[in-house]
């Protein structure tokens, strides 16, 4: 028989607060080892007052304030480890850099889409040149049509700085919605890749048939190597979590999505401080006279080398000591 | 009091209690996003203001050392866009400041606090759950999950919480100054029971003056127990039906 719930909360009020007060202390960080046991043995005991009330008080505020202060508690001692500094030397040396190694396939699709649009674009405009008034836009077409590149008129309009933060958040938009739109089943990826290199596949080709080519290279070389794989690499992220909707397998698709998710944003948030970087040397490097294009195009292939080298090397002497040859391959 | 529409996030501890942590709803969600879009507004005016103050009150020379401000506009744009939401529901206990003044908190769908992935997750994903604008599509997303999250909870696999203020004290709490009259009799009363009489009595003061003593009268007959004479006596007033009626349940002990 269960006593009335007035005497339930009378003879058990007490340990609740003090539980309570340690909850409080512990989040400030300020807990004694001896405070520490005292909280987990109060913690048991609220967990078994928690089962009482939902046996003989369900629904009661009582009930429902057990809840929550069990919620706290369980949140205070089972929580996760606390991402430090050594956490994140430890992602970029090895976490990252496996990931994408284990979901090479994902970024490879991701880059044949890519390719597929640029291929698209340029075909397009080369076989028929008309087309570049439906991919091109206005204002590049423009300037094309003048026989100046519109990459030399940002610079002499704004200064350098201007143009490096202004190409950072571009590249970082159109990162994120990359990998973001993989929420709509994929789809927006796709589209977002294959828009992109449909895009600079028709500018492209459009420079060659005007005779520019040479200085759309110039503009494009220093960063293009390092940019575009961190946009396929989006992509690759975008697929996964469009992969884990589509074919969750035996989990449900929202377990799937989270799991999934939690892979595909390391690779996203891996090529951040490399996004950063690419959008300086683009922002300074690239546009104006001030490097001949031998020295950009060399930069830009020493970068992208160097990238893709980090990528897939770091870390893999540590992987094939702690794991078995057959399930390191990808 | 009821709040069996309300959803639920039901956890389950390793000590085999299973947990039920009210959802908050998109009206909490959408408060809570303007009382965080009002601070970062205010943020951003009052750095203007004390930017142009300090580099330049006159607008060309602030054009001319624009190099360095526009690459700080463009780290702070970044910063209030992700930077606020992400440190905010990491270090601060899953709640931004304007998921603090709405008692609201992230956590993870196994009711741990939300770590640095999960965080950058939902966050990065702000960006499609605002499209076409103004949280469109996280609004559609939150209207159509039974656990009213958006895309980037989905992906993120988070959840939003209410914490509830929850008052002990009305169990236990004696009644101003009074006597009991004789309420030994009677039955023991339903915990439902004891709800309702205590909800009634802390509302009892803001009642209307009949609604409060019609509302007393059908409790009093409720928990019944007592002769005609004595129900006479507590009914004479609504302040000696109230104490007859928190007498009652605190008769319980």
């Amino acid at each position: 028989m269960a006593a009335p719930l007035p005497t339930f909360v009378a003879q058990h009020r007490a340990d609740w607060d003090a539980l309570e007060a340690l909850l409080a202390r512990q989040r400030e960080g300020t807990l004694t080892l001896q405070e520490l046991r005292t909280l987990d043995s109060l913690y048991r005991r609220a967990a078994s007052d928690l089962a009482h009330a939902q046996t003989f008080y369900p629904g009661t505020d009582a009930h429902r304030f057990l809840n929550q202060l069990c919620a706290r508690a369980y949140g205070a001692i089972y929580q996760p480890p606390r991402e430090r500094w050594a956490q994140v030397r430890a992602f970029f040396l090895r976490d990252f850099p496996r990931t994408l190694r284990r979901e090479l396939r994902y970024v490879g699709a991701s880059g044949a889409l890519f390719i597929l649009g640029l291929l698209l674009g340029a075909l397009v405009v080369l076989w028929e040149p008309r087309g570049a008034e439906l991919l091109v836009p206005s204002g590049v077409r423009q300037y094309v049509a003048q026989g100046r590149m519109w990459t030399d008129d940002i610079l002499s309009v704004a200064p350098p700085d201007t143009v490096s933060s202004g190409i950072a958040t571009n590249n970082l938009t159109v990162t994120i919605l990359t990998f973001a739109l993989g929420l709509f089943y994929g789809l927006g990826t796709m589209f977002v890749l294959v828009n992109n290199g449909v895009q600079i596949g028709a500018i492209t080709a459009l420079c060659a048939r005007e005779g520019m080519a040479g200085r759309l290279l110039d503009f494009i070389a220093a960063h293009g190597p390092v940019e575009l794989s961190i946009i396929v690499i989006a992509g690759g992220a975008g697929l996964m979590v469009g992969q884990a909707l589509v074919d969750p397998g035996e989990l449900p698709r929202g377990q799937a999505l989270a799991l999934r998710g939690r892979e595909a944003v390391k690779l996203v948030l891996g090529c951040a401080p490399f996004l950063a970087c690419i959008g300086v040397v683009e922002g300074y490097v690239s546009p104006g006279d001030l490097f001949p294009t031998w020295a950009k195009t060399a930069l830009g292939l020493g970068l992208g080398g160097l990238f893709w080298a980090y990528l897939l090397r770091a870390g893999r002497a540590e992987a094939e000591a702690t794991e078995a040859p057959a399930v390191s391959a990808s | 009091m009821s709040t069996a529409s309300t959803p639920q996030l039901a956890v389950a501890t390793p000590e085999r209690v299973a947990l039920s942590l009210p959802v908050a709803g998109i009206g909490y969600r959408c408060l809570a996003w303007l009382v965080d879009a009002t601070l970062l507004f205010f943020f951003w005016v009052v750095a203007y203001f004390v930017f142009t103050l300090l580099v330049s009150d006159v607008l060309g020379v602030f054009q001319g050392l624009s190099g360095l401000g526009q690459t700080l506009l463009v780290v702070g744009v970044f910063a209030t866009q992700w930077l606020y939401w992400t440190v905010g529901e990491v270090f601060f206990h899953g709640q931004t400041p304007g998921k603090k003044a709405l008692r609201i908190r992230v956590v993870r769908l196994d009711g741990a606090p939300v770590g640095l992935f999960e965080s950058a997750v939902r966050n990065l994903c702000r960006a499609v759950d605002f499209l076409p604008g103004l949280y469109a599509t996280g609004c559609i997303s939150m209207l159509m999950t039974p656990q009213h999250r958006r895309l980037g909870d989905l992906l993120a696999g988070t959840v939003l919480v209410r914490d509830e203020r929850i008052d002990l004290d009305k169990y236990t709490a004696a009644a101003p100054g009074e006597a009991s009259t004789s309420v030994a009799t009677g039955r023991t009363l339903a915990p439902e029971e004891v709800e309702l009489v205590l909800a009634f009595l802390t509302r009892a003061p803001g009642l209307q003056p009949d609604a409060r003593h019609r509302m007393g009268t059908k409790l009093v007959e409720k928990l019944g127990g007592l002769t005609d004479e004595e129900k006479a006596t507590v009914l004479a007033s609504p302040e000696a039906t109230e104490s007859y009626l928190r007498a009652r349940v605190r008769a319980e002990h």
